[in-house]
């Protein structure tokens, strides 16, 4: 983190509502470009929007759930400019009364604070064939998208860095999963970032996609702009686009001010109005939030506060996690196999547990396997490789590879001959010759039985 | 006849469908060559939909539309040249009404572009000539609505629409009588927006019963338009009696700006119905002379926003393309196919609401139509309805109307854009001729008092 660089988000986000927000198309199904839309979401002459309520409620539940002040009366807003992927050339949004404001958020230990969150409408989805939008030749456009509900969560300038940045856009994931707004995967988050060093202007990389992209994208206007500036050169205002491939951004154009919008109230829809018991009720029936998870784990499972926040980070995580140790007596155990070896595996597969095969039951086989001493530990951090990677029953797994404990019978064998093999060795003179040739057994019985075991049976023979 | 008896004469099977509609056809045409009112003659859907008409409360009656409504299949310009062959692939609400109770679409009638205009003479394709004197304008912008309803025997209804006063003004000029409804009383859904919030789609007809048998047809809330009214439509054909009526006289009304001649010959009007028992007093209208800039800063300002999607993308004309950016061929576009009244909207509208000009203009123009609003709320608590002339003159000349200056022009509309801001109900009746030409008459009346307005046509046509 640095005082120098000042990061703003202006994040849009897919709600995953059953219809679009001005008619009754369905939000997602075919694929086939143009089979999902209207009248209304073609912006056909003489067609007019109606306001799909689910729409306000999810939305409302994140303006409150973000702590922001709520409008009472909105107006809904056409934001005029002319671009193709725009039927209408004007979108549908709110502003001179956005739908919350003044929120804030707590992403470790610090307070961002939210400006607004909004309601608008997606536009169309253009499709650059055969390139990206410097290099095609034509483009075509795919409706579907077009009137997709989204809200628009937008940060004072309290972001320091681009890991905060990620942070921030993870902790407000985790919130619209919690709040069950939003779906990964299915439905996208775009942040517009703006970043500025000291010395330099505000520059705005557009509709950077996810979370990673983000922290890159900052990071590259990070160095880019740094560099401008250790050469004495200027950083100018303007707007750059993220290449996901390269990592890097570059110039889509140079703003000499800002885009004038033009912007009137939508004369077709009515005042959007929200009474004080409809608030009211929608506070009151806000499901748990990760803030308040963290706190329940911490006291009901007995982690440490940076596991809590881990597992609430990802609620497919937490959830996971919850239906592990329904039925189980230590849940510690469990919270420390998923934090450190699980998480681990699934990092190195670059999946997140959604993505993922593990499911809970294949999981908790893993770790009853263990407690019953049928595979040691150290044998299950192994085994949860080949399970994370393939899904496969840990079990199966454990009859695939011919593991599985030793009977003491054959393990005794074992002992025997790595004593034989080791005449010199003599744990009465050397009493920490014995790891030695417990090293020796593990080995030979490729780790499937207990160091333990194998300690006290060596001392035995002795 | 009027067109009640026609539907119960036609229920009988005694209307003779088959051959009223060849000799109809061969009218309109007549007419339409004589006065040039129709954009497009329907006769092939028309005799189409004569095999399967349903027996509702219009069967077997000929509606004109204005070319501002959507028809299904069927060309909608909305008078402009830009949306040449524009073919909707649905129905406004107030034609598939129409067609659910028999009524039978017969064409689409002339008007100004996209309904901006005082005259009809800002005209794409055919300028209508009046037939009082084919020398002189019918009015606008529903002219050609006007035209037809006057120069057709033949029982017939016409669909027309105001934003400003485009029912009322050729009402007047061509002496057939005009309804225009409160704001949302009918659907909006298929029209094309010219000021949405202004937006009224009404009717035009040689009788006041024809009108209230139309309004009941047409009326009342509909799920495709936000703006529409839920209060329960009631039967507009059940006139009351006007006796202890109470009309207002707004000064204001008579003042500059209004012919003498006019305003003597409404006046006689008014004593016609004080002696059929109206209690007439004067009354103040404080807003008048702001409602003109407040009316058409709005107008102009939505205008501007709906008239974007023509660019040639998804809606508009289609130009070979030259090597050249999106912005460009959508200027192109545009610039060929507006006209110039258009253009002058468009222009002006974007420049009321940039940042900058916006609160000194849109916004400010917002709170002066609250004004106008209330003034006029506050005449209907001391009074049922308003009495006074439609238009300050009687329909001018062609060659007058080309020597008006685009203000002069406007300033036309003195007398009906009060009640069209406000949203409130009125009626243009013909009260007298001035050397051959109709003078209308305007009753005005409390929003959702459509009936109050219609009682009083009809007492005084009695």
């Amino acid at each position: 983190m640095s005082k120098d660089v000042i990061i703003g988000l202006e994040t849009h986000i897919q709600l995953n509502t059953k219809s679009k927000m001005f008619c009754q198309c369905p939000t997602k199904g075919s694929d086939e470009p143009n089979t999902r839309t209207c009248e209304v979401c073609i912006g056909a002459p003489g067609s007019k929007p109606r306001i799909n309520r689910e729409v306000v409620n999810k939305a409302l539940s994140v303006a409150l759930a973000l702590n922001c002040e709520i409008n009472k009366r909105m107006t809904w807003d056409r934001k005029s400019y002319f671009y193709p992927d725009m039927s209408k050339n004007y979108q549908i949004t709110q502003y001179d009364t956005p739908l919350g404001f003044k929120g804030k958020l707590k992403v470790n230990a610090r307070v961002i604070r939210i400006r607004r969150v909004h309601m608008e409408e997606d536009p169309a989805r253009l499709v650059h064939a055969g390139g990206d939008i410097r290099s095609s030749d034509y483009v075509k456009v795919d409706y579907n998208r077009s009137g997709t509900p989204l809200i628009e969560v937008v940060t004072e300038p309290d972001l320091r860095s681009p890991e905060g940045a990620r942070d921030y856009l993870r902790s407000l994931l985790s919130i619209l999963e919690h709040l069950g707004v939003f779906e990964p995967g299915d439905y996208t988050i775009k942040s517009d970032c703006n970043i500025s060093i000291k010395g330099g202007q505000r520059v705005e990389v557009k509709n950077v996609s996810g979370l990673k992209d983000v922290e890159k994208a900052l990071t590259y206007e990070l160095v880019r702009q740094r560099n401008l500036l250790k050469r004495g050169k200027k950083v100018k205002r303007g707007t750059r686009q993220f290449s996901p491939a390269g990592g890097t951004t570059y110039a889509l154009r140079t703003k000499e001010s800002e885009m004038d919008y033009g912007y009137i109230v939508d004369p077709d829809l009515p005042w959007l109005v929200l009474t004080n018991k409809k608030i009211r009720r929608a506070r009151g029936s806000l499901p748990e939030l990760p803030a308040e998870r963290v706190k329940r784990f911490i006291k009901e499972y007995g982690m440490n506060k940076e596991q809590a926040h881990t597992l609430v980070s990802d609620k497919a995580l937490a959830d996971f996690f919850e239906d592990c140790v329904k039925g189980y007596k230590d849940p510690t155990r469990i919270a420390s196999w998923v934090d450190t070896q699980l998480l681990k595996c699934l990092n190195y597969q670059k999946q997140t547990i959604r993505e993922s095969k593990v499911k809970p039951e294949s999981f908790m086989e893993l770790i009853r396997l263990m407690d019953k001493g049928v595979i040691t530990e150290r044998l299950g951090k192994e085994l949860i490789k080949d399970y994370v990677s393939t899904g496969k029953s840990p079990k199966e797994l454990v009859e695939e590879k011919g593991l599985g404990t030793l009977s003491d019978k054959e393990l005794k064998k074992v002992v025997k001959k790595v004593l034989k093999d080791n005449p010199d060795v003599n744990i009465k003179k050397d009493k920490k010759s014995i790891n030695y040739l417990i090293g020796q057994v593990l080995r030979a019985t490729k780790g499937q039985a207990d160091p333990n075991k194998i300690r006290g049976l060596i001392k035995k023979e002795f | 006849m009027i067109v009640g008896e026609f539907v119960k004469k036609a229920k009988k099977g005694k209307a003779g469908l088959e051959d009223f509609y060849v000799k109809l056809f061969k009218d309109l045409k007549r007419i339409n060559q004589e006065y040039d009112c129709f954009i497009t003659l329907c006769e092939e859907e028309a005799l189409k939909q004569l095999e399967n008409l349903p027996k509702g409360r219009l069967y077997g009656v000929p509606v004109s539309v204005k070319d501002a409504l959507c028809t299904k299949g069927v060309q909608t310009t909305g008078g402009s040249k830009i949306l040449k062959d524009y073919k909707p692939t649905f129905d406004a609400t107030v034609i598939k009404r129409i067609k659910d109770e028999g009524g039978v679409i017969i064409g689409k009638t002339c008007m100004d572009e996209f309904g901006l205009g005082g005259f009809s003479t800002n005209c794409a394709y055919k300028v209508p000539k009046n037939p009082c004197d084919k020398n002189r304008v019918t009015g606008g912008s529903s002219g050609g609505a006007a035209v037809v309803t006057r120069a057709l025997d033949a029982p017939h209804i016409a669909i027309a629409e105001s934003t400003g006063g485009s029912i009322s003004s050729p009402a007047s000029f061509c002496g057939v009588h005009g309804l225009t409804p409160t704001y949302g009383r009918v659907s909006r859904h298929g029209l094309l927006d010219y000021a949405n919030s202004l937006d009224k789609i009404g009717v035009m007809a040689k009788s006041i019963s024809d009108i209230a048998l139309m309004m009941n047809v047409i009326s009342g809330f509909d799920e495709r338009d936000m703006t529409s009214r839920k209060e329960k439509v009631p039967d507009y054909t059940m006139t009351k009696s006007v006796k202890g009526m109470k009309l207002g006289v707004p000064k204001e009304y008579f003042g500059k700006g209004v012919a003498k001649e006019v305003s003597d010959l409404v006046w006689k009007g008014i004593k016609k119905l004080e002696s059929k028992g109206v209690k007439v007093r004067e009354v103040s209208l404080d807003m008048t002379k702001y409602s003109l800039p407040s009316y058409y800063i709005a107008a102009m300002s939505e205008v501007s926003t709906n008239l974007a999607k023509f660019c040639g993308m998804r809606y508009g004309l289609e130009l070979p393309l030259k090597k050249e950016g999106f912005n460009e061929y959508f200027s192109r576009v545009r610039s060929v196919g507006f006209g110039s009244e258009a253009k002058r909207r468009i222009i002006l509208g974007t420049y009321a609401r940039m940042s900058g000009y916006r609160s000194k203009y849109y916004l400010k123009a917002m709170k002066v139509r609250t004004l106008v609003i209330n003034d006029f709320k506050k005449a209907f608590k001391r009074v049922d309805a308003l009495a006074a002339p439609t238009m300050p003159v009687i329909a001018p000349r062609f060659e007058e109307v080309e020597e008006l200056s685009p203000l002069e022009a406007y300033k036309m509309d003195l007398l009906t854009v009060g009640p069209n801001l406000a949203g409130v109900p009125h009626l243009s009746t013909p009260c007298g001729e001035l050397r051959g030409m109709p003078v209308g008459m305007h009753l005005i009346a409390n929003h959702l008092e459509e009936k109050k307005v219609i009682s009083l046509g009809g007492a005084f046509n009695e």
